[in-house]
């Protein structure tokens, strides 16, 4: 929380690219989860420490999330990118908690990423599962007349999904920063207590709503191609 | 605030996707896996634990099974063992009552043995009694008119002799030597006259003069006795009660 309006603030630049704050502090979060899934890996094997037994809770409560909502057959497949979603979002918004560190979901441009990654996840997965046509189907059923809205549909849930966590973890920076100029030191402790749950709950949201739309992906397919066999002879 | 930056954008799917092959490469295949594994060993361990319990199971019904057959062996058997000891037992108790029935026959035998000796010692005992009373009693009533009477009845039987005594008597009386003489012993004391009948009498008898010694003993209690060599002729109380006395310890 260093600086609210200064979002994404050019650190350093890589040849033509401009490596911002946002960048960067995802480069550290990718670093600690790569550092943390490394020494986690060595003692894989035998009686299980403490760390690795939470690490297990995390996956496994994780799969059971995913089982919860996604046919059995689809959960290890999507696992991968839906818990990446909820770890490094709840991460990124709780990383804005460090003095003169800077949230990354705080950018659009990190949030719309996300988002964008989750639009095409759902397409990834509904093809792989059922094949392109098979996918594309469902968006001219039952009529070649709601595919307009449903195109306006997937764009809108899309961009919803990136101003969503946006909107809300700048703004809670936005107040605590206000609350912090206004009131000085320890007031805006409450409202760092309230930003940990925020960031709890969009990181759940978020990562619930990619979910939901890869399921809805994967159900759409296979429900039409379950009603496409039925009404063979 | 809404700044979008195309290179922040391209760089977070970028770093996003890293981040997905990071975790999905070092966490969560690993873990996974490891949870599969452990599931797998799990099943196996559950799979052998029903095997070993399906073995157990079995070797429990073996057990039972020869536990019923070794109980129903040992029943057999037991019931083999009463069968036998009852026929012992019962061999036993009929050479038991077998050896009884002898030995209370035996025990019968020994006891009428008993009692007739006892009864015979008492038979002889009571004819000895008997015999000492009643000759007690008849030296009592004894007197010189009894033997004078029985000396009457002596001659009149020694005349009516049969022939086989009379022949016995003559012979005795040929084969005296001289010196040896006819004895006549009383109980009281003869009469002259009555002695002479005797001699008269006793000498008819032996076909030939018999030289007769007389004499006294009471203890004929009453009457004679003649001797004429090995011949003896009997007419007292004592000598009919002793031949009755012996009568009795002979029968």
């Amino acid at each position: 929380m260093n600086n609210a309006e200064s979002v994404a603030d050019v650190v350093f630049r890589l040849g033509p690219l401009a490596i911002s704050n946002t960048v960067l502090t995802t480069w550290g979060v990718m670093a600690g989860f790569g550092l943390l899934a490394i020494l986690l890996r060595l003692p894989i094997n035998g009686q299980p420490s403490r760390w690795q037994n939470a690490i297990e809770a995390i996956v496994v409560a994780i799969e059971g999330a995913i089982g919860e909502v996604l046919p059995p057959a689809s959960v290890r497949r999507v696992l991968p990118f839906v818990a990446t979603l909820w770890l490094f979002v709840l991460v990124a918004n709780l990383v804005g908690l460090i003095p003169r560190l800077h949230a990354p979901t705080r950018d659009l441009s990190a949030t719309a990423a996300l988002a964008v990654l989750v639009f095409g996840s759902t397409h990834w997965f509904g093809i792989r599962d059922h094949g392109l046509r098979n996918h594309l189907r469902h968006y001219v059923e039952p009529s070649v007349i709601l595919l307009p809205f449903h195109i306006i549909s997937e764009l809108t849930r899309t961009l919803a999904l990136a101003i969503r966590l946006f909107g809300n973890i700048m703004s809670l920076e936005m107040a605590a920063l206000l609350v912090l100029l206004i009131a000085g030191f320890l007031v805006p402790v409450p409202l760092l207590m309230l930003h940990v749950v925020e960031a709890v709950v969009q990181a759940y949201i978020f990562g619930m709503l990619a979910l939901i739309y890869i399921a809805g992906a994967l159900e759409s397919t296979e429900s039409e191609s379950s009603s496409s066999v039925e009404n063979k002879p | 605030m809404m700044q979008f930056d195309w290179t922040t954008f391209i760089l977070e799917i970028l770093n996003f996707l890293v981040l997905v092959w990071i975790l999905h490469r070092f966490l969560y295949r690993p873990v996974l896996a490891m949870l599969d594994a452990r599931q797998q060993h799990i099943k196996d361990e559950t799979l052998h634990a029903e095997q070993l319990r399906g073995e157990a199971e079995t070797l429990r019904q073996q057990y039972q099974q020869r536990l019923a057959d070794w109980t129903r062996r040992q029943e057999d058997n037991h019931h083999q063992l009463q069968e036998e000891l009852a026929q012992l037992r019962s061999s036993a108790l009929e050479e038991l009552k077998q050896t009884l029935a002898d030995e209370e026959t035996k025990l019968q035998v020994r006891n009428q043995s008993l009692i007739a000796a006892r009864e015979t010692a008492l038979v002889r005992e009571a004819s000895s009694t008997a015999y000492a009373q009643a000759a007690a009693m008849l030296q009592r009533l004894s007197s010189p008119e009894l033997t004078q009477r029985i000396v009457d009845v002596f001659l009149e039987d020694l005349n009516k002799l049969p022939d086989s005594e009379s022949a016995a008597l003559r012979k005795a009386a040929s084969m005296l030597i001289a010196a040896s003489a006819v004895e006549v012993v009383s109980a009281h004391r003869l009469e002259e006259n009555l002695r002479a009948r005797l001699t008269q009498a006793l000498s008819a008898a032996a076909g030939q003069t018999l030289p007769i010694n007389f004499k006294q003993d009471s203890a004929l209690i009453a009457g004679l006795r003649a001797v004429i060599g090995e011949c003896q002729l009997h007419a007292n109380l004592a000598d009919e009660l002793a031949f009755f006395n012996r009568q009795i310890h002979h029968g």
